[in-house]
Order: C-alpha cells, then structure tokens, then sequence
C-alpha cells in the first residue's frame, strides 16, 4: 500500500532521509524507531506530502507523491489520520468539534457528523466528554482526542509522530493498546518513537532508522 | 449546510478575537474612503453644475447690418433643418432694442444719441443635448459663421470651457487619490487580516493537516476582510453625508450662496451601493494579499 524507493530529504544540504527503500502493506502495524533527529518525523512528513523528497519516488495507493498536484494534498490527507506528540487540539472548541473537523472539511452531511463522532468518541472511550473543551482534560484524554479525530473519517492509514512523547508508561499503554485495536480493525497503523517501553508493548514489524538511514528492519513476534 | 455555518462562525470569531486591531481597520478604511468620497462629491456636483449650465447655454447669431428680409427668412430656414439645432428664435433690431431698454434701463440713454439702432438683429440659438459640449459648440459656432448674412456668433465659450476644465482637473484627481487611498485601504486591512492569521496559525496547520482545501482555510480570511471593506466604506459613506448636509446647511446660512444648496445633491443609491461594493471589493483584495503572503504551504 505504501511503497518509497530510494528516497532522500535534504534541509538545507543537511540530509535527513538517505536512499530509504521500504514497502508498508495494508493493515500492517510500523514501529518506527530510532533517537532524535533519526528521520522519523521526516519520513511521516514525506508521507503526508508536507515534504517533498529530493531523490526517489513515494507511492501511496499506486500514486506517487511527487506527481500530486498542491490541490489533490487534501485529499491524500483525507485518507491519513495523524497523531502528533503535541496533540493540536483547538482549545475553544468543543471536543464534538475538534472530532468534527476531518469530516467538516470533506463537506459530510449532518447526521453523519454525529455519528461518526460518536463512534469515534466511544473508540477511545471518551464519549461521554464530547461537550468539554481540550484545556479540561488529562494530557492522556487529549492524546485519546486527539487519535479519535485521527480515526473519525476512516483513514486507510494512522501515523502517530511520538504520540506518547508527553504521557507516563501507564498512559503510554492505554494509547498503544488503542492503536492496536485500530490496527485490529484493518487500518495500516505507523508509530514513530525513540520511546523503548513501547517496543516492548509491541509485537509487530520494527523500523530503525539513525542518521536518515534504515539500519534494522525486523519482524517482532508475530 | 454546516460546512457554510463553520465558515461564516470561523469570520465572525476571526473579527472578535482580534475586536480592537477591527475596529481601527474599519475606523482607518473608513477615513480613507471618506477622502476619496470627498473628491467623488465635488466631481459630482461640479459635473451636475457643469451639465446644467450647458443647458441653459445659448448661442447667438448675430446677423450683419444690411442682411435683406430675404436673407434672413434662408438663414432662419437653414437654422430649423440643422440637426444640430433644438431650438432658435429671432430677435429683430427693434425687439433686441427693447430688451437692451428693459435690461439696462440706466444705460438706455448711450444709445439715444447715436440716433439709429445700433444693435444687430438675430437669431437665439438653443442647440440638442447633443451637441452642447464645449468642441461641438465651437464647431457649430465656426459653421455658423460662414453662412451668408450672418455677423458674429457668440456664447459663453469662457464659462463652458473654465467648468469643463475644472471638472477634468477634479475628475483627474478623485482618480489619482482614489488610487492610492484604495491601495492604502487595502494595506490597512491585509495587515489586520495578517493579524488574525499569525493569531490562528495553529488551528490553519491542523486544518491543512486534517485535509482541509486551501479554500476552506482562506474563505474566512476572505469574508473577514470583505466584512472589513463592506463596514469602511458604509461608515465613510455616513461620515460623508453628515459633512455633506452640515456643508449645505452652511451654504444656506450665508445669504450670498442664495440657492446654490437646492443644487448640491449626494451621492444616488446605486452609486452608494456601488461604492459599497468597492469596499467589498478593496477588503477581499487584502485579505487575499495576506493570505498569499502567509504562504501558499501554510493557507
């Protein structure tokens, strides 16, 4: 489903990602490991074409990335859910309407609204908050918001940058458990993380990546 | 439906958060369209005045001293077939003496001692609507002066040409300042709406991260501004008729204007709606220039 051949991200001469080849099926569970500065954020950038790649080609679905067009880059992100370590939440809206946005964007009707919301809200076990606002909640709920409006349009594939970079191991169990159960549902789910108390929650395939390069690349479990 | 009510929800609230840096812009747009105003009314009225006095324009064709019955009877024909022509009536020797006595009765004794009439007879000339402006009334006038008989054509070329002048020179000038205050009002109002951005820069990255279209991220901007430009130019649009009615009233106060404020008009509706418009116009212009600025990546 996701292919990159060769690929290579300079910023500024400063290389990033060197010749990453890599092939990701559907419904496969990534653990994208490596310190900071590895490359990760990098390559899950490339993914959402916030970046383009300088060398090499990325394909998602078929269709390479660097031949999209700026106004086709929504609808790829339509398809990707993104959890980020901060959790981008808008802290005067509602938790109903931060969910809301992925499916506000693509113009669904009303009632679809609310019960994909819904759904959303009670996958991460939250449903019963929707009318609170982000700054009420524990920084483990925000992150759970923040998954339910990864999920809310049903992305064929989650990327989560860091995404328990701010939580303790207990919250960092109960969100990589919600991943999983993501990924049970079908989705290609992608973690990045230099966190190692999630690789031991984990056993699925296992990207390292140091200095823009793959240097490990193993199946954990099975 | 809901898509539209985030939208317009979104503008409102972009014009809240940033309530004082809004009310400086519309305050400062409104001053600027106010300037301009001020021109666009002086350009109106020069120009209604101007219209009016070619109206009451007339030409006189002065016919030459020795000019037979005949003559005159050929030129008057000539002058009812012209085209060019609304309206002519002739005034004889006799009759323009008499007008003379009645107008000038103190001087009416000069012309008793040269013991005949010395003033010409001739024909008063109103010309179509047409043909009033000031290069065609010259031209007719040069025309008119090569027919047989006739002496000298006059009319008020002075007083036409002067207005007409005038009314380039200020027409010149609304634009010129129209111009650059339109420049200025859009600056004034792209800064605000850079304001509103740098202010919401987040939310702008999560929506463009969540797949929102760049159209979905600008039309608030875009309605923030037009809502900017809309409200400017409607509060110019009052502050110019409250110093347009307190002018008039000045005007009718002093005695030596006598009836020079029945002639002063505002603006019409349309052109009110029209430059409303403009205003709506202005404030989309800088909206869009700052969306531009903040970056085509970003917005």
């Amino acid at each position: 489903m996701i292919q990159l051949f060769h690929v290579s991200k300079y910023y500024d001469r400063r290389l990033a990602l060197s010749d990453i080849t890599l092939e990701i099926e559907k419904g496969e569970f990534i653990l994208l490991m490596g310190p900071s500065g590895a490359g990760k954020s990098t390559l899950l950038k490339l993914l959402i074409g916030a970046e383009r790649p300088e060398e090499g080609q990325i394909f998602v679905q078929g269709r390479s990335l660097s031949k999209l067009r700026a106004s086709e880059i929504p609808l790829l992100r339509r398809k990707v859910g993104v959890v980020l370590q901060d959790f981008r939440l808008l802290p005067k809206k509602t938790i109903f309407d931060n969910v809301s946005l992925p499916l506000l964007v693509q113009g669904a009707s009303n009632g679809d609204i609310r019960r994909k919301v819904t759904e959303g809200l009670r996958a991460v076990g939250l449903d019963h908050k929707k009318d609170l606002f982000p700054p009420g909640l524990s920084t483990g709920e925000q992150q759970r918001i923040c998954i339910a409006r990864a999920i809310v349009n049903g992305p064929i594939v989650l990327l989560a940058d860091e995404p328990t970079g701010n939580l303790d191991p207990e919250l960092t169990s109960e969100i990589i458990e919600l991943f999983k159960s993501i990924n049970a549902r079908g989705t290609t789910v992608i973690v990045a993380t230099h966190d190692p108390n999630v690789l031991g929650q984990v056993n699925r395939r296992v990207i390292t990546l140091d200095h823009g390069k793959v240097v490990s690349h193993e199946q954990v479990g099975s | 439906m809901r898509r539209l009510l985030y939208l317009l929800r979104e503008a409102l609230a972009n014009v809240l958060t940033n309530r004082t840096t809004t009310m400086v812009a519309v305050a400062t747009t409104a001053f600027t369209f106010a300037c301009v105003g001020v021109f666009l009314l002086l350009y109106v009225n020069l120009r209604a005045m101007a219209l009016s006095l070619e109206q009451d324009i007339q030409v006189i064709v002065y016919l030459q001293d020795d000019v037979t019955g005949q003559a005159t009877a050929e030129i008057e024909q000539q002058l009812k077939v012209d085209p060019a022509i609304a309206s002519s009536a002739f005034v004889s020797k006799e009759q323009a003496l008499a007008d003379f006595q009645v107008q000038f009765p103190t001087e009416s004794h000069l012309l008793q001692g040269l013991g005949q009439n010395p003033l010409p007879a001739s024909f008063v000339v109103t010309l179509a609507a047409e043909s009033r402006s000031s290069e065609r009334m010259q031209r007719w006038a040069d025309r008119a002066q090569l027919i047989p008989g006739v002496g000298q054509v006059q009319y008020n070329q002075a007083w036409v040409e002067a207005l007409a002048g005038i009314v380039k020179y200020i027409e010149v000038a609304a634009i010129i300042v129209g111009v650059i205050l339109s420049v200025a009002s859009v600056t004034i109002i792209a800064n605000t709406i850079r304001l509103a951005l740098y202010a919401r820069r987040e939310e702008i990255e999560i929506l463009s991260l969540i797949g929102a279209s760049t159209t979905f991220i600008r039309v608030p901007y875009l309605l923030e501004g037009a809502a900017l430009g809309l409200l400017g130019s409607a509060l110019s649009l009052v502050i110019l008729k409250g110093g347009f009615e307190l002018f008039r009233h000045e005007i009718r106060s002093a005695s030596r204007f006598l009836g020079v404020d029945a002639l002063l008009t505002f603006f019409p509706f349309e052109m009110c709606l029209l430059l409303m418009l403009v205003g709506l116009f202005l404030g989309c212009a800088g909206s869009f220039l700052s969306l531009l600025r903040f970056g085509e990546g970003r917005a």
